[in-house]
């Protein structure tokens, strides 16, 4: 594989705010820069399971969810940094990942995709009536820093940096797992349960390591967003919708691809601010509508998404050209 | 004894499948199960290969019973199938397909290449090592499966008809990849439909009819068993041959 | 007495529950498939409803059957459409073609109906029926029996008629089917406007008694996983027993530990079946 392609995306990234500094909504360009790579970060975290293991989760947000919900759980009753409830959202997302995977997963698919369903939305009724949770109000982050290890910052700048440098990491963690025993036998399990046990491959414990995996990230994708933004609520933390942006966003890119769920990313989140913006509140009805007829054609035409569809372009161009060069 | 199954038996509610057959097989046989379609082999053969645990009887793999064990575990064990419809990763390469046999022994992504190219030498799919799956035709894709289950390192491989639908000349290649496989010492059980296959290769044949075992021996004397072309061919032909 | 009340009530709505989930379970014993969209046809259904009172008027028996034959008609043209070249796709296409048309289907309510809450108009079915000191509305009993009747045809159908035998062949073996002259192309297009036509007609009865708004769906479809589940996979007669059972489930624990309660304590049942029985009441080990 050609080295420089993957150069030029990391300076680009690395590049990309002090590239728009100088423009006039540079707060703004800077902003949805940090949102495309949060989208990215749990986009890539679901394809792990959904995309490389082929076990599809629609209830992902219940790790994004239980990553944003703790930090700022730990801030609000105990008034301690919210860096803190980071690793403890981690926990608590392995916790429902063993929960969930461990009966399901010596089951067809769809019980795996039925039972995330349900217990995210279970998670959601229940967060949303429990007084210590914040019930439907939410939680709230400090209002204003007290020191570093709270991690606010009035720039979206530093953001950027940070959700950088964790994508970074997980997409490397993933190239690293894509190389390994559990990347190929991921792959095996994806193509064919029954063919991958009569070789050896212990499924169902795989397809948890994939989960676990998988749901570690999304919930650090929680904690990122909640230390962002400062705030969440059962919908922005464990609505549907969560879980409906990640798969969406891996699978425009290309799920069980390495950088399928960042192209993802990079057309959506622009896409959904530009539609907000210029419809107002009523635009975030349509941009579901277009969400769910975007995830009906994937399925349908091209379900190995846009990385996929490209690879096809190239070869079919190629064949023509050796055909005419032949000719 | 590497296998023996003892009266094993399977039902799919009502319907008697397999209604207790035994098998034996000494390390370093070859030994072919035959029988008409709809027989029981297949049910029999999946029993063995921990795809379906029988619903009775044992089954020992030197010495270890795993009648109950999963299809992983026997992959561990050293018992290799393959399977009638190839089952192939259609969407990876050739290598890649042999790499997930290839790290049940070897953990290391290096050595399970090497490994995976050796076996693709022998099987005479190296040339296409870069391909994807899904480009190869039914005699490729059997000939990968064969390949994916040699890279596990089994000490017995259980071929499911792994040559039907093939022409004459690929079979000669089958048959004599069949051979190279035993002579690394691998102990061979082959479900199979072309009695010339059977003739060629085994020492020793079981005829499956309605669940049972009919007949067992030596393959050129099984062949004239009035009760196996009865099976075969209906009640009018065993008279007929006979007379 | 309140609480045989309660009783009466829960097993009236699941022989709705019944109804609807019969229809997503004959999809899955059919060919193995889930339909994430399947709450989204009841909800449809609903506004089908609504939309045939406003416009044409008449009482349950018109809106009902104008809520079936306009998801049968849905659900053949999803099947032509979409499932039919799903099918053969890998498992993320089949999961993500129904859960993508289950927020398409969505988000256009909102977008048509906007996402208030609505109730069909109170002069088309009311009043109550005092039965030994039993209090029970015109609705309830309308929806419950009416269900139960269709529910009971449905099996029917696929036992006793020559269509429904069709249907069971391709279900068994698709191959096999097709040899006998059966295409199973038109028999799994008739599977999906039946299960959307019940879907329908079960939002039509509901939507007589209860308040809707676009999001009902999302709620439906994981009470008709959970019935499914409970009932063994692709059994209509066990997804109607399930359904009478959840329909109780969810009325006593609405009863004894309030409302918010109820969804909570049947997806709760649903994660228990998981651990502890997930081949059904009715399903063999």
């Amino acid at each position: 594989m050609k080295r420089w392609p993957l150069f030029a995306l990391a300076a680009a990234l690395l590049a990309y705010p002090w590239l728009v500094a100088g423009t006039d909504s540079a707060a703004f360009l800077q902003d949805t820069g940090a949102l495309v790579l949060l989208a990215a970060i749990g986009a890539s975290a679901w394809n792990i399971v959904g995309g490389y293991a082929g076990q599809i989760s629609v209830g992902h947000a219940m790790f994004f969810g239980a990553g944003a919900y703790l930090p700022l759980l730990v801030y609000q009753h105990w008034q301690l940094p919210p860096l803190v409830g980071v690793p403890l959202g981690v926990a608590a997302s392995l916790v429902i990942a063993v929960f969930i995977g461990f009966p399901t997963f010596r089951l067809v698919g769809h019980y795996f995709s039925m039972a995330t369903i349900a217990v995210a939305e279970l998670l959601r009724i229940v967060v949303g009536n429990w007084d210590f949770l914040g019930a439907a109000i939410g939680l709230q982050g400090p209002a204003t820093a007290r020191g570093w290890y709270d991690v606010i910052f009035r720039s979206a700048v530093p953001y950027y940096y940070i959700f950088l440098a964790v994508l970074a990491l997980l997409i490397l963690a993933t190239w690293r797992m894509q190389q390994s025993r559990l990347g190929y036998y991921l792959g095996a399990i994806r193509a064919g349960e029954r063919a991958a046990r009569s070789l050896g491959v212990p499924v169902r414990r795989y397809k948890l390591y994939a989960l676990m995996l998988s749901a570690g990230f999304t919930s650090l994708a929680g904690s990122l967003y909640a230390l962002k933004t400062g705030f969440v609520d059962p919908d922005s933390g464990l609505g549907i919708l969560v879980s409906v942006q990640m798969i969406i966003t891996a699978a425009l890119g290309g799920a069980g691809t390495l950088f399928g769920p960042l192209l993802g990313a990079a057309i959506l989140v622009p896409l959904q601010t530009a539609t907000n913006t210029w419809l107002g509140g009523s635009g975030s009805g349509l941009t579901y509508i277009v969400y769910g007829g975007v995830i009906v054609l994937i399925a349908r035409f091209e379900p190995g998404g846009l990385l996929e569809l490209w690879h096809r372009l190239l070869a079919a161009r190629r064949r023509r050209a050796e055909v005419r060069h032949a000719a | 004894m590497l296998l023996s199954a003892e009266k094993v038996a399977k039902h799919f509610g009502s319907f008697q499948a397999v209604a207790g057959a035994d098998l034996a097989v000494e390390e370093g046989e070859i030994v072919g199960l035959i029988g008409p379609n709809g027989a029981g082999k297949s049910t029999f053969f999946n029993c063995i290969a921990g795809d379906t645990p029988p619903t009775s009887g044992r089954i020992l793999f030197d010495g270890i019973d795993v009648t109950a064990a999963p299809a992983e575990t026997h992959a561990r064990l050293g018992i290799g199938r393959t399977f009638q419809v190839p089952a192939t990763f259609e969407d990876m390469t050739i290598l890649d397909n042999v790499m997930v046999g290839a790290f049940l022994r070897h953990p290391q992504r290096g050595a399970a290449r090497e490994r995976a190219l050796e076996v693709l030498e022998l099987t005479g799919l190296k040339e296409q090592s870069g391909q994807r799956a899904r480009s190869l035709g039914t005699p490729g894709r059997k000939r990968l499966e064969i390949a994916r289950v040699l890279a596990t390192g089994p000490r017995l491989m259980l071929l499911d008809e792994a040559l039907a639908g093939l022409t004459p000349g690929e079979i000669q290649r089958a048959i004599e990849l069949v051979r190279r496989i035993h002579a690394q010492g691998i102990t061979l059980v082959i479900v199979e439909h072309i009695m010339e296959v059977i003739l060629t290769l085994t020492r020793r044949v079981l005829v499956f009819n309605q669940g049972h075992v009919i007949a067992s021996g030596k393959p050129q004397e099984v062949v004239n068993d009035p009760a196996v072309i009865e099976a075969y061919l209906g009640r009018g032909h065993a008279r007929a041959a006979r007379s | 007495m309140i609480l045989l009340q309660v009783i009466a009530g829960g097993l009236l709505l699941g022989a709705v529950y019944a109804l609807f989930s019969a229809g997503l379970t004959l999809i899955w014993g059919m060919m193995n498939f889930i339909n994430f969209a399947h709450g989204e046809f009841v909800m449809l259904g609903m506004y089908a409803a609504l939309l045939t009172v406003t416009w044409v008027g008449g009482g349950p028996g018109v809106f009902g059957f104008a809520a079936a034959l306009a998801l049968f008609l849905l659900g053949v043209l999803i099947y032509f459409s979409l499932i039919k070249q799903v099918m053969r796709g890998p498992m993320l296409a089949q999961i993500l073609s129904t859960f993508g048309l289950a927020l398409l289907l969505r988000y256009a309510a909102f977008w048509i109906f906007s996402p208030n809450f609505v109730t069909l108009p109170t002069t088309v079915l009311s009043g109550t029926v005092d039965l030994g000191g039993i209090l029970l509305t015109v609705p309830q009993l309308v929806a419950g029996s009416v269900a139960a009747g269709l529910g009971l045809g449905m099996h029917l159908l696929l036992t006793r008629t020559a269509v429904g035998s069709e249907l069971l062949a391709v279900a068994e073996d698709r191959n096999a089917a097709m040899l006998m002259g059966i295409r199973p192309d038109r028999m799994q297009a008739l599977a999906w406007g039946l299960s959307a036509a019940s879907a329908g007609i079960a939002g039509a009865l509901m939507a007589i008694s209860f308040p809707f708004s676009p999001a009902v769906g999302e709620t439906f479809a994981l009470t008709a996983f959970v019935v499914v589940t409970l009932g063994g996979f692709g059994s209509v007669p066990g997804a109607m027993l399930a359904g009478l059972i959840v329909g109780l489930i969810q009325a006593l624990s609405a009863y004894w530990f309030g409302p918010i309660y109820k969804d909570v304590v049947v997806y709760g049942l649903f994660v228990a079946l998981l651990w502890l029985r997930p081949q059904g009441l009715l399903g063999k080990a």
